[in-house]
C-alpha cells in the first residue's frame, strides 16, 4: 500500500489549472508524491570543511523545500568515506559516520517543515573527487583531461567492496536522519558513472569489460541499498542518458540505455535522466543551449524503462515539462539552477505568479564558484547563500524613517534597488531618460547565443517594481535642477557607464561609433569592423556582427577576452569567436584610427595595422556625473552598477539589492 | 607615428629567434645545475633524459583537451603529429608531417633544429641530444595512449645530431594483442 506523507490540495490554485500535469500526484516506489516537482540535489559548498551541516545549508534547503510545494526536495549529495577521496567539493556534506546524523536530520526536518518529501543523495565524486587529497580514484587509471582534477589511480577489488558498503551505511544514516527517498548519483564523471563508461572503465575483471560488466558496481549498490532501507523508502538513481563523450570513446546512447535497464532490473524506483559529463566538450546547460533541448533523452528513457523518469537540464519554463508529461515523455520536472535563482519558482507557478519568477540566466556562475572552492552564489539572486542571514532580507522601515528616493537610471541596478527600497516602505521614483526601462540590457540582449534570456531579469524587476508601487518617470533626463526641484532624501545614481573616448589619433573621415547604437541597429557599420573593448559587451557585439557576415576584430586592454564572463561560460565564447572568424588582440590598444585601417599597439610596444572601416567603442568607465550635484544639496547619495564601476549584470543586480536594503 | 612594417617585423623576428634559443639554452643551463647538485658520480645523460620525460609528460597532458577521436584514426594521428611538430617549431625547428604508406602511421620530418648547436656549447654528447628529443615524444605519448585507449608508439629513424641530415620520426598505432 503506497504511503502519502503530506496531503496537498492544489485544486484552488490557478497554476494547477494551467499546468494540470505538473500538479498531479505520482507514485514513486511505495510513496505518493503529491506533484511532479523535484528540487535536484545540488552542491553548494556551504558546509564545514569536515562535512558537518551548517546553518547556511539548512536555511538554503528550507527555502527550496518551500518552493517545491509538496514535491521532492533533495539535499546535496554526501560523500561517504572518512579519507574524503569521494569528496568533490570543499563544503560537501559527509555521511561516513553516525556523528553526522544529527546535522543531516536538521536538513530533513527543515524540508519536512515545509511539508515536502526529503531526499538524500549518495555521491562519491570518483575521478572528480579527492578535492583535498593529492590523488583520486577510479575503476582505471585514466588520465585527467581537465587539470583542475586530481591524478587517478585504479581501485582494488577490496576498495570497491568497501565503497559499496560505504553507500549502504550512508543510506542507512540518511534514513535514520529522517529522509524519505534515497538517490544514488551516477552522473557527470562521479564514481558510478566512471564505472559505467567505456571511457574511464578499462577493467577486465567482473567490474569491467562490456557494458553489463561495467554496470556491476551500480547493480550491487542499488541492490544492497534497497535491501538496507527496505520497501518503504524509494531508491532512485541519476544516470547519463548520453555521456556526450564520443570524442574520447565513451558510452554510446545504446549503452547508456542498457545502464537504465540494468538499474531498473536491480530495483530502482525512478531514474533521473541527465546529459553530459564535466569533461564533455559539448555545451549542455549554458545559455547557448536552447531550453528543452534535452527532453528527447527523457522520451528515449521512457521508451526503454517502466520506472518514472525525472529530468532537469535547461527546462526552466513550466510549459516544457507540462507538455512532456502530458505526452508521456517525462514524469517529473526536476530543477536545480532555476531554483537557485528563485527558490520559490514552482510555488509562484502554482499560485499564478509566473511574472514574479526570477529566471536563471544559465550563466553557470554557481558551478564556476563550486569548482574554485568558493561557496555557491547566484548571478541574479543576491539572497542566494545568505538565506540564513537576517540582514539580507528587506525589512520594513518605520514610518518616520521613510524616505523619498530618486533612482537615476532604469537598468538592472536601478530597478533592483527600486523595488527592494519600495518593498521596505520608501517612496521610490525611477527616472529613465529613455522611453523604456532595461538600461544597457536592452542592447545586450540582442547579442547571439541565448542573450535574449537576459531580459528575463528586467521583466522580473519591472513586475516587482509595479507590485511595490515604484513610480516611473520615463523619457526624463535628470539634471542638477531636477534634483534641486524634487529634493529627494536619497539619490541613487544607476545611470550605467560612460563610454570611453578613444585616446588614439583619429584621422578625419575615420568612422567611430558607439556600441549601443550598433546593437540597436541605429549606426551603420562597414564590412571591416574593429570592436574596441574585449569584455562581454564587446564580445556580444563582435559575435552579432560576425554572424551577419562582417569581418570583425576585437581589440582590448584586458589580458584575456571575456575577463568579466565567468569561467564556466567563457570557454563557449572563445569557441564562438573562433568559429565566427573574429580576430582577437588582447592586451592591446588602438593607437591610430585612419580611414581604412587602424594601428594596434601591443602592451609591449609592437605596432601593426588592421583593416578597418568602422571602430565600435565598447570600453567603459565609471559615471558619477550627478554625484556632486546631489552631495552639494546635502542629499544622501549612492552610486551603483556600471556607474560605480563597469562590470556585469550580476554586479549591477547585487549592488542594487544591497543598497535597496541600506537606504 | 607612421607605421613601418619592415621595422616592426624585424623587431618581432629578432625577438622570436632569441626566445627560441632561450628555450633550448634554459634546458641545458638546468642540466648543468642538476649535474652540479647530483655530484660527480651522476650520469648526466640520465639526468637529461629524466628532464625530457618530465617535459614530454607535460606536453602529453596539454594535448588531451585538444585531441578528438571523432575525426577518425587517420585525422587523429595527423593532428597528434602536427601538435608535436608545432611544439618543436616553437623552439625554432622546421618540421613537416607526412602520411605514411601504411594505415595507422605518420612521419614527422625535421630539417632544422636549434638544439644540437646550443648543446655543443655545453659539451653535451650528440647522442644524448637525439635521445632527449625521442624521450620527449615518447613520454608525451604515454598519457595520450592511455587516455584514448589506443596503443601508440613513436620511433626515431634519423637524427640531425647523428649526422643524418634530418630527424625522422615514425608515429604509429601498435598492433593490438
Amino acid at each position: 500500500m503506497a504511503k502519502l506523507l503530506y496531503e496537498w490540495d492544489y485544486s484552488g490554485f490557478p497554476g494547477a489549472k494551467k499546468y494540470p500535469n505538473l500538479f498531479k500526484p505520482i507514485q514513486i516506489g511505495n510513496l505518493i508524491i503529491p506533484n511532479r516537482i523535484k528540487y535536484a540535489a545540488t552542491e553548494d559548498n556551504f558546509n564545514d570543511p569536515d562535512g558537518f551541516i551548517t546553518d547556511a545549508d539548512v536555511a538554503y534547503m528550507r527555502a527550496r523545500a518551500e518552493g517545491v510545494v509538496g514535491g521532492m526536495c533533495f539535499m546535496q549529495g554526501v560523500y561517504m568515506d572518512p579519507e574524503g577521496i569521494g569528496q568533490g567539493y570543499v563544503g560537501q556534506a559527509a555521511a561516513w559516520d553516525d556523528k553526522f546524523i544529527p546535522g543531516l536530520k536538521r536538513i530533513a526536518d527543515a524540508i519536512h517543515s515545509e511539508r515536502a518529501i526529503a531526499g538524500f543523495q549518495l555521491m562519491d565524486c570518483g575521478r572528480v573527487g579527492a578535492v583535498n587529497l593529492p590523488e583520486g580514484r577510479g575503476p582505471s587509471a585514466v588520465p585527467q583531461r581537465l587539470r583542475v582534477f586530481k591524478p587517478i589511480r585504479e581501485m582494488s577489488k577490496e576498495e570497491i567492496k568497501q565503497m559499496i558498503q560505504q553507500h549502504v551505511d550512508a543510506a542507512r544514516r540518511g534514513v535514520e536522519a529522517g529522509f524519505d527517498v534515497i538517490e544514488i548519483s551516477g552522473i557527470v564523471g562521479y564514481l558510478i558513472s566512471n564505472f559505467l563508461s567505456s571511457y574511464t572503465n578499462r577493467r577486465t575483471d567482473e567490474y569491467g569489460g562490456d557494458i553489463r560488466g561495467r554496470c556491476q558496481v551500480m547493480v550491487e549498490i542499488i541492490q544492497r541499498v534497497k535491501e538496507e532501507v527496505g520497501p518503504d523508502i524509494p531508491v532512485g538513481i541519476r544516470l547519463c542518458a548520453e555521456e556526450l563523450l564520443d570524442d574520447v570513446r565513451g558510452n554510446t546512447p545504446e549503452e547508456s540505455m542498457i545502464t537504465y535497464k540494468m538499474a531498473e532490473e536491480a530495483g530502482v524506483d525512478y531514474i533521473s535522466a541527465t546529459a553530459g559529463w564535466q569533461e564533455s566538450i559539448v555545451p549542455v546547460i549554458s545559455r547557448d543551449v536552447p531550453q528543452g533541448s534535452w527532453l528527447y533523452l527523457a522520451k528515449r528513457a521512457k521508451e526503454h524503462v517502466n520506472v518514472p523518469i525525472t529530468m532537469a537540464y535547461r527546462i526552466f519554463l513550466p510549459h516544457f515539462p507540462e507538455k512532456a508529461i502530458s505526452k508521456g515523455e517525462l514524469d517529473m520536472w526536476e530543477m536545480c539552477r532555476s531554483m537557485i535563482a528563485d527558490p520559490l519558482m514552482p510555488k509562484k507557478v502554482l499560485e499564478g505568479r509566473e511574472d514574479e519568477v526570477r529566471h536563471c540566466v544559465a550563466c553557470n556562475l554557481c558551478l564556476a564558484r563550486l569548482f574554485r572552492d568558493a561557496p555557491m552564489t547566484c548571478y541574479i539572486n543576491p539572497l542566494c547563500a545568505h538565506e540564513h542571514d537576517e540582514r539580507f532580507y528587506p525589512k520594513p522601515v518605520k514610518e518616520d524613517e521613510k524616505k523619498k528616493v530618486m533612482i537615476i537610471g532604469g537598468g538592472p541596478a536601478g530597478l533592483e534597488c527600486a523595488y527592494v527600497a519600495a518593498q521596505r516602505g520608501h517612496e521610490v521614483h525611477v527616472y529613465e531618460k529613455r522611453e523604456e526601462i532595461g538600461g544597457t540590457i536592452l542592447e545586450a540582449s540582442k547579442a547571439p547565443y541565448g542573450d535574449e534570456e537576459l531580459m528575463t531579469c528586467i521583466n522580473y524587476q519591472r513586475t516587482m517594481c509595479k507590485k511595490y508601487g515604484v513610480e516611473f518617470h520615463l523619457g526624463v533626463e535628470v539634471t542638477e535642477e531636477l534634483i534641486q526641484d524634487e529634493f529627494p532624501d536619497t539619490v541613487v545614481i544607476a545611470t550605467g557607464p560612460k563610454y570611453s573616448e578613444l585616446k588614439a589619433k583619429v584621422a578625419e573621415g575615420a568612422k567611430v561609433v558607439n556600441i549601443l547604437d550598433v546593437m540597436r541597429g541605429e549606426a551603420e557599420v562597414g564590412e571591416n569592423v574593429v570592436v574596441w573593448g574585449n569584455r562581454k559587451p564587446g564580445i556580444g557585439c563582435a559575435l552579432m556582427l560576425a554572424r551577419s557576415g562582417k569581418k570583425v576584430t576585437l581589440v582590448g586592454k584586458d589580458k584575456t577576452a571575456g575577463f568579466d564572463v565567468n569561467p564556466s561560460f567563457k570557454w563557449r565564447y572563445m569557441i564562438y569567436l573562433r568559429q565566427n572568424g573574429v580576430k582577437v588582440y588582447n592586451d592591446c590598444d588602438i593607437e591610430e584610427v585612419n580611414p581604412g585601417e587602424i594601428i594596434v599597439r601591443t602592451y609591449d610596444g609592437y605596432r601593426f595595422p588592421v583593416k578597418c572601416d568602422t571602430v565600435i567603442v565598447s570600453e567603459r568607465e565609471p559615471n558619477e556625473a550627478l554625484k556632486q550635484a546631489a552631495l552639494s544639496e546635502g542629499i544622501e547619495v549612492f552610486v551603483i552598477g556600471d556607474a560605480l564601476m563597469p562590470r556585469n549584470m550580476s554586479s549591477a543586480v547585487h549592488d542594487g539589492y544591497r543598497i535597496g536594503l541600506r537606504i | 607615428m607612421p607605421f613601418d612594417a619592415e621595422k616592426e617585423i624585424t623587431r618581432l623576428w629578432r625577438n622570436l629567434h632569441s626566445a627560441q634559443e632561450e628555450i633550448c639554452r634554459t634546458f641545458y643551463r638546468w642540466r648543468e645545475v642538476a649535474k652540479d647538485i647530483a655530484g660527480d658520480g651522476a650520469d648526466e645523460t640520465e639526468i637529461a633524459l629524466k628532464a625530457a620525460e618530465f617535459i614530454g609528460k607535460e606536453i602529453g597532458k596539454g594535448l588531451l583537451p585538444r585531441l578528438n577521436w571523432l575525426k577518425g584514426e587517420e585525422a587523429f594521428l595527423m593532428n597528434l603529429a602536427r601538435a608535436f611538430a608545432n611544439i618543436w617549431a616553437n623552439e625554432g625547428a622546421i618540421c613537416q608531417v607526412e602520411k605514411g604508406e601504411k594505415d595507422g602511421e605518420v612521419y614527422i620530418k625535421c630539417t632544422r633544429d636549434t638544439w644540437p648547436s646550443i648543446a655543443k656549447e655545453y659539451d653535451v654528447p650528440m647522442e644524448e641530444v637525439a635521445k632527449t628529443r625521442e624521450r620527449i615524444f615518447q613520454a608525451a605519448l604515454e598519457d595520450v595512449s592511455v587516455f584514448f585507449n589506443i596503443p601508440l608508439a613513436i620511433e626515431m629513424l634519423k637524427a640531425i645530431p647523428r649526422g643524418e641530415g634530418m630527424y625522422l620520426f615514425r608515429l604509429y598505432k601498435k598492433e593490438e594483442g
